[in-house]
């Protein structure tokens, strides 16, 4: 199934009237003065060229040859988080797709010898030799593996545990697999068969580098007779999701480990006791949010005044896994969930995603400040979430942020709950 | 094309370098064509990000001696906001965005540029008061609305237009010199624009304000009204299905429906008599189907159904927002009573469900811009205010030069697609006529040119005045003797004030 190319969204560059929308929170979800923004970029640089609206206009003018490619160009191309907040904003009020339009822009941007930044393409050449973003031996993916853990010897459920929670925060794969476990739930994993999911690679626009870790790991989840993933990474759960259908039809369905956990809970197989009293803001991270939803491919074409033949199915966000999380963290006694300005499909990014923390780690810092603040804001002592990508965000800005608040990967505070 | 290095030097020293760019990259996000137009603007030189109201005197200063024109602007959404020649700068407002006081006792709010909507209207809340927002989206600038464009909206029935909102204003002139006006030049507040000090209110912001013709406004005070609805937006929901809806003992929506323009336009003063009402206003049937709809093919299930041509050619929508159930129900009573005697009946349900669930459209018209979904190609004509009568007559006419482009294909095919919106207790009425066409056609863009000529053809021989008075000199001339000759006065005033446009 080929790639969609730039040119497949002209009808979306020519389409913006500049309206803003892909900048500002939607009206009925404004609370206010603060916390009124929703992209980055455009809330951190100010230029127009920033934002949803902007990187169309840009798209276009290289389409058309307008525009000649030089080193600030790709550095604004890629200082975007590809969070998507632009384009949920943008499906709320017109037909269009800002964010298939920014990542074919990147795809092309590659094809043309131009792009990535350089630390990207250090992760396409470590994923190519040890099948992981960070380089490290392929050999200690599985080193967070205990003695106490018990995988099934045979399942057709797996648990894909992603590069982050392998080699950066074990724990959560630890957490994980413990809950699995206690709620009885039989799981094998891929073991040296696990490769990158390849969400970085596709979002930086490393199409062909993505789409063979993908097949990889397509080949190995179906030689397994796997028909059920449970991810513990919003990355690899937003790539699952979007980016391998691309590549042909899916034969497994795909689960967030809240999702499970939710499932275990009204099943009565699993009871969570009282930790501790905390008040916690939950940060949806936007790949397992708003850029949860499954692709959908479309091909037709739009007639007079925007009729779409055959009819579209438009991806808006809406569902995201937003419930599952909130409704494991209310089942932890003694919690108590506040919710922040920007939430849900509204959520605003931490900073961390579209290679954004690798190549602009001062603007990534920013973001994750930003959020940080909002999520201050709230008067929670923590902030929770499900992302491995957000955790290394949260955890520099939490540190050097004024006052004292944490960070929890949920799977930390149901495994403490246990 | 890009500046002079040397300029570019002088205006870096001023602003910054952060806040200045030239590059071809930068300057793609402002000048491409809107979808509504086949002109592309041209590209500005450089764009700014002025952060205060002394930056933006020490730039203008410096684009008089180098002859640079400037554009100040923050959002961007309308053509005014792009170059029509080379060496145009485009100061972007966006970095000044302070609300720089709520005063609740005088109820004024004091705001720079870069404040939007979605921002102000939603603060306001918290403290129990608002403003007539702009139909604009929640990303556009207030102070624009109201110091330098038109800025009508749907609940002016009971406030008023912008223009008498304006209190004090802080104006950097074409020269780069600061004024105040109002209370303000004497240090005396914000709370009037009128004395001591000098008042130029009419003439920054006029009938239509001159959108930014007269150098930049960097601060103004407006007037606040009352807000009876809760503390915040009481959004349920996921995008794009928002739910917003209003304690219905205080907010009530109605739509009834009038078999003649003449019976509507007579409720439509009873209630202004009767001052009850918020929002009081004939909406356009086409708009009403895009905002209630998701989608393209969404909206065109609806209208193919025929049900908003049907039931909303004429419509008559009422919000009636009360201080207490009681009054509610006096109002309730009174509007049931001007329609029964005016010959109004309600419209279909289902219609007036989409309104009671979603009261956004009363608070923020949050989902305005999906009018542009259809393709983007757009125009509004009109816009003027006068009397409610007047209005209606101007309503008659449209048949008369719109058909015609509806039945050579030219537009979308919505004769009714017009609204008039009651203001000041029916004391005075804005009307908008807004038309679609496709860019699949050839001389597409010659369209709303030529929609927009036979308008104004048609007002002329009626002797009407409904279209807001434009820039272009040649329509001014056609338009000036029906406004007092205005544009010989714009001309002079813009040529003392030494405007550059």
């Amino acid at each position: 199934m080929p790639m969609l190319a730039l040119e497949d969204f002209r009808h979306t560059m020519e389409s913006c009237n500049h309206c803003g929308q892909c900048k500002w929170l939607l009206g009925p979800k404004t609370k206010g003065y603060d916390y009124a923004e929703i992209c980055p970029i455009h809330q951190r640089f100010g230029f127009d060229a920033y934002s949803g609206q902007g990187l169309l206009n840009i798209a276009e003018e290289l389409l058309n040859g307008e525009l000649a490619y030089e080193s600030g160009l790709i550095e604004l191309i890629y200082s975007c988080t590809t969070c998507g907040a632009c384009d949920i904003n943008c499906k709320s009020i017109r037909d269009m797709e800002v964010l298939e339009t920014i990542l074919a822009l990147r795809s092309r941007v590659v094809a043309d010898g131009w792009g990535p930044m350089p630390v990207h393409q250090q992760q396409a050449r470590s994923v190519a030799r040890q099948h992981n973003i960070f380089g490290k031996e392929h050999g200690q993916r599985f080193d967070w593996l205990t003695p106490d853990i018990e995988l099934a010897k045979s399942s057709n459920v797996a648990y894909f545990v992603g590069c982050v929670a392998s080699y950066r925060y074990p724990q959560i794969a630890q957490n994980t697999v413990r809950i699995l476990n206690a709620g009885g739930v039989k799981f094998t994993v891929l073991d040296g068969e696990e490769y990158c999911c390849g969400g970085p690679l596709w979002r930086t626009g490393q199409v062909a580098a993505a789409r063979q870790v993908a097949e990889h790991n397509l080949a190995a989840l179906e030689k397994h007779g796997i028909d059920t993933v449970i991810v513990s990474c919003a990355e690899c759960f937003g790539a699952f999701r979007d980016f391998y259908p691309r590549l042909g039809e899916l034969k497994f369905q795909v689960t967030h480990i809240t999702e499970v956990v939710e499932q275990l809970i009204a099943d009565g197989r699993l009871t969570l006791h009282n930790t501790r009293s905390r008040k916690v803001t939950y940060h949806d991270p936007c790949l397992l949010g708003r850029l949860s939803e499954a692709y959908v491919p479309w091909h037709g074409e739009i007639k007079a005044f925007g009729r779409h033949e055959p009819p579209k199915q438009w991806r808006r966000g809406r569902q995201g896994v937003y419930d599952a999380p909130r409704e494991v963290l209310k089942a932890i006694p003694g919690l108590e969930i506040v919710e922040m300005v920007r939430n849900e499909e509204n959520s605003y990014c931490c900073g961390a995603g579209g290679g954004v923390a690798e190549a602009f780690p001062n603007f990534s810092q920013w973001t994750a400040r930003e959020r940080s603040k909002e999520a201050k804001s709230t008067g929670a002592d923590a902030i929770v979430s499900c992302c491995p990508f957000c955790e290394s965000a949260f955890e520099q800005a939490l540190r050097t942020a004024d006052g004292e608040m944490e960070y929890f990967d949920v799977t930390q505070l149901i495994a403490d709950a246990l | 094309m890009s500046l002079p290095r040397d300029v570019y030097a002088e205006l870096e020293r001023i602003i910054g370098s952060e806040y200045i760019s030239d590059r071809e990259y930068i300057l793609a996000g402002l000048r491409h064509a809107m979808p509504s137009s086949p002109v592309r603007p041209a590209s500005p030189a450089a764009v700014l990000l002025p952060g205060s109201t002394e930056e933006i005197q020490q730039i203008i200063k410096v684009c008089n001696r180098r002859g640079l024109k400037f554009i100040p602007t923050v959002s961007s959404l309308i053509s005014f906001a792009y170059p029509t020649e080379p060496n145009t700068i485009i100061l972007q407002l966006k970095r000044m965005n302070r609300i720089t006081e709520i005063n609740r006792t005088d109820r004024y709010v004091v705001i720079e540029p870069g404040v939007r909507h979605g921002q102000l209207r939603t603060e306001l809340m918290k403290f129990g008061l608002s403003y007539p927002v702009a139909a604009v989206g929640p990303g556009g600038s207030v102070l624009v609305n109201f110091a330098c464009s038109s800025g009508d909206n749907h609940d002016q029935h009971g406030a008023s237009r912008t223009n008498r909102y304006i209190h004090g204003v802080e104006w950097v002139l074409p020269s780069g010199e600061l004024i105040r006006l109002g209370s303000l030049a004497n240090d005396a507040g914000w709370f009037c624009a009128d004395g001591p000090g000098p008042s130029l209110r009419g003439l920054i912001k006029g009938y239509a304000g001159p959108f930014g013709g007269f150098g930049v406004i960097t601060r103004i005070a407006i007037g606040l009204d009352e807000w009876r609805g809760p503390a915040g937006m009481p959004t349920e929901g996921r995008s794009p299905d928002y739910q917003v809806r209003l304690p219905h003992d205080r907010h009530k929506v109605f739509l009834f429906k009038f078999s003649t323009l003449d019976q509507l336009r007579d409720a439509m003063i009873e209630i202004g008599k009767a001052e009850i009402g918020q929002a009081v206003l004939k909406y356009f049937n086409l708009t009403a189907a895009l905002l209630a709809t998701q989608s393209a093919n969404d909206f065109w299930a609806l209208w193919d159904s025929g049900l908003f041509q049907r039931e909303l050619a004429r419509p008559l929508y009422v919000y009636l927002a009360t201080h207490s159930a009681e009054e509610m129900a006096y109002e309730e009573a009174v509007l049931r009573e001007i329609i029964a005697e005016t010959g109004g009946v309600e419209v279909d349900p289902a219609i007036r469900a989409i309104y009671e669930n979603n009261m956004d459209f009363f608070i923020l018209v949050g989902f305005l811009q999906r009018v542009l979904r259809l393709g983007g190609a757009w125009a509004p004509t009109k816009l003027s205010a006068d009397s409610i009568h007047h209005m209606f007559e101007v309503g008659k006419t449209v048949p008369e030069f719109l058909q015609e482009f509806i039945d050579k294909g030219l537009i979308f095919d919505a004769p009714d697609n017009f609204q008039i919106i009651s203001m000041e207790y029916g004391h005075l009425a804005h009307i908008e006529l807004l038309f679609l066409w496709e860019r699949n056609q050839r001389n597409w863009g010659d369209i709303p040119r030529q929609v927009m000529a036979r308008s104004l053809e048609t007002e002329i021989r009626h002797g009407h005045h409904a279209t807001m008075p434009p820039r272009s000199m040649p329509m001014l001339q056609k338009l000036g003797p029906l406004y007092s000759d205005c544009h010989i006065w714009s001309t002079k005033i813009g040529e003392a004030f030494g405007a550059r446009w």
